[in-house]
């Protein structure tokens, strides 16, 4: 008889890690953005590690998950081994990802304006038209000051929220299924929705990846998702609205946190 | 230092929101390490009981002809088209073996202890309540082929459908879509209907898991009267 699949065999780190997500949470100490002399506090550590945590997680989870899906393939199948091999690296990721998510809802259930910062203004499809109209080099417009983050990114965040939630719910009725009797027509349900929203992640992931990591525009917020930091003439030029609200006025600079 | 969380403290008589999130979290981080715990330590280890199947399939192996109607028909109730390997029963043959060596009949055994079942991680291959018939509940089946390894025998008796993508095996035709006739371990079998040979069939009996116990003699008098030997 084969090995025992990790899904089978620690089923119970699959519960235990977003617990351990909020709990978390409710343990740390956040720090509000700030400008620091000439560099501006963009992301706490806090923000840092749930956005890698959630960032790997999901980068593992969708190359084991669409390597499990490709193994289906006739001249594939063969042995089983593959399939458990790539299913228990699908395990792991779904430790790290339900951790980092999980951290990340419950950070901004404790602050809720981390939340709505995210969330899309009436103008957010006209200005994510020429947002990346402008960064690929086909449009020219000047936008006013941004916020901390543009409507484009703003409605890639729906479409992550979206995805996420649905490869959560889905997910964790899938990994039920190894310990309990889940009835077969809503796995015949849930399956496919998996993979629908999988679908839907790696087209917000491969976008996020090619607009801010990989365009030398983006360069700067990357390095502050290690950091923490931009440059405070980075802010001035990419938002200055943003800064406006962090309360700084020109060169006399301010470290008082946002409202 | 700006600091968000002072907010998120001074609750004024009650359970501020950031007490409520820890809460929940250790409570629950608490609650998972202690079941952990429990069933690790404290209960005894799972036991595997399932129902012993109501119905087997019998071949006589000496009398196969290695015609593949059995094969095919399998396919033709199940999935409604002729197709050898979407066959839950297994006929190969060897050329270069002697009688009756050469011709091998590799029928599902509807294990008493199916290795299958305790094998699939999902509750797909599962027994039948009624009948404890082992089966596959293709919807649940995430294709691990965990059960194509985990049977004893070669060929597996449990195969990997290639076309619709999960896990088949017999079903002593309980479910057959393209068959109107009741089947199961209290109905009829398809390849034991059409066997031309009148090389398979069905009994309520557990036979002994042994090869002989599922090989027998099918060979009545007239199969003698043809000048083969019937015993």
């Amino acid at each position: 008889m084969g090995r025992e699949l990790l899904f089978d065999s620690a089923t119970w780190l699959v519960w235990l890690a977003p617990l351990l997500g909020v709990l978390a949470a409710g343990l740390t100490k956040r720090r509000d953005p700030v400008v620091e002399g000439d560099k501006v506090l963009r992301h706490d550590k806090a923000a840092i590690l749930e956005h890698w945590a959630h960032g790997i997680g999901t980068a593992v989870l969708l190359v084991s998950g669409i390597a499990l899906g490709v193994w289906f393939l006739p001249s594939l199948a063969g042995s089983g081994e593959p399939v458990r091999g790539w299913m228990d690296v699908h395990f792991y990721a779904v430790i790290v990802f339900l951790f980092g998510t999980f951290y990340y809802g419950a950070n901004t259930l404790l602050a809720m304006k981390r939340f709505k910062e995210h969330l899309p203004t009436k103008d957010a499809i006209d200005y994510t038209k020429r947002h990346y109209g402008l960064l690929l080099g086909f449009k020219k417009f000047t936008f006013p000051p941004e916020r901390k983050y543009f409507e484009s990114e703003k409605m890639a965040y729906i479409l992550a929220l979206g995805a996420t939630s649905v490869i959560i719910l889905t997910g964790l009725l899938k990994v039920a299924a190894h310990a309990i009797d889940v009835p077969a027509g809503l796995m015949g349900i849930v399956t496919p929705l998996h993979d629908i929203a999988t679908v839907a992640m790696l087209l917000f992931f491969v976008a996020h990846v090619f607009f801010a990591a990989i365009l030398p525009a983006s360069w700067p917020v990357l390095k502050s998702m290690f950091t923490g930091y931009v440059s405070l003439e980075h802010a001035k030029k990419e938002h200055a609205g943003w800064l406006e609200e962090l309360g700084y006025k020109g060169d006399k600079k301010s470290d008082e946190p946002a409202a | 230092m700006a600091d968000i969380d002072k907010k998120d403290t001074g609750a004024k008589g009650g359970v501020s929101r950031r007490e409520f999130i820890t809460g929940v979290g250790g409570v629950g981080v608490g609650a998972v390490l202690g079941g952990a715990l429990l069933k690790g330590i404290l209960l005894p280890e799972d036991v595997l009981a399932i129902p012993a199947s109501e119905g087997y399939l019998l071949v006589d192996t000496k009398k196969c002809a290695g015609c593949q109607t059995c094969m095919l028909t399998c396919s033709l109730v199940h999935y409604g088209r002729e197709n050898t390997t979407l066959s839950r029963i297994q006929i190969t043959q060897n050329p270069f073996a002697n009688f009756p060596e050469d011709i091998v009949q590799a029928q599902c055994r509807q294990c008493p202890y199916p290795s299958c079942v305790d094998a699939c991680p999902t509750g797909a291959m599962h027994a039948d309540p009624a009948t404890g018939v082992r089966m596959v509940d293709e919807s649940k089946c995430i294709g691990c082929e965990r059960c194509v390894n985990a049977c004893p025998f070669t060929p597996s008796r449990v195969q990997w459908n290639a076309e619709d993508k999960h896990a088949q095996k017999c079903d002593l035709c309980k479910e057959t879509p393209y068959w109107n006739t009741d089947g199961g371990a209290d109905g009829k079998q398809a390849c034991v209907e059409l066997c031309p040979m009148k090389a398979i069939s069905f009994t309520r009996s557990i036979p002994t898991q042994t090869d002989a116990g599922y090989d027998v003699n099918l060979r009545n008098e007239h199969y003698g009267h043809l000048g083969l030997p019937t015993d």
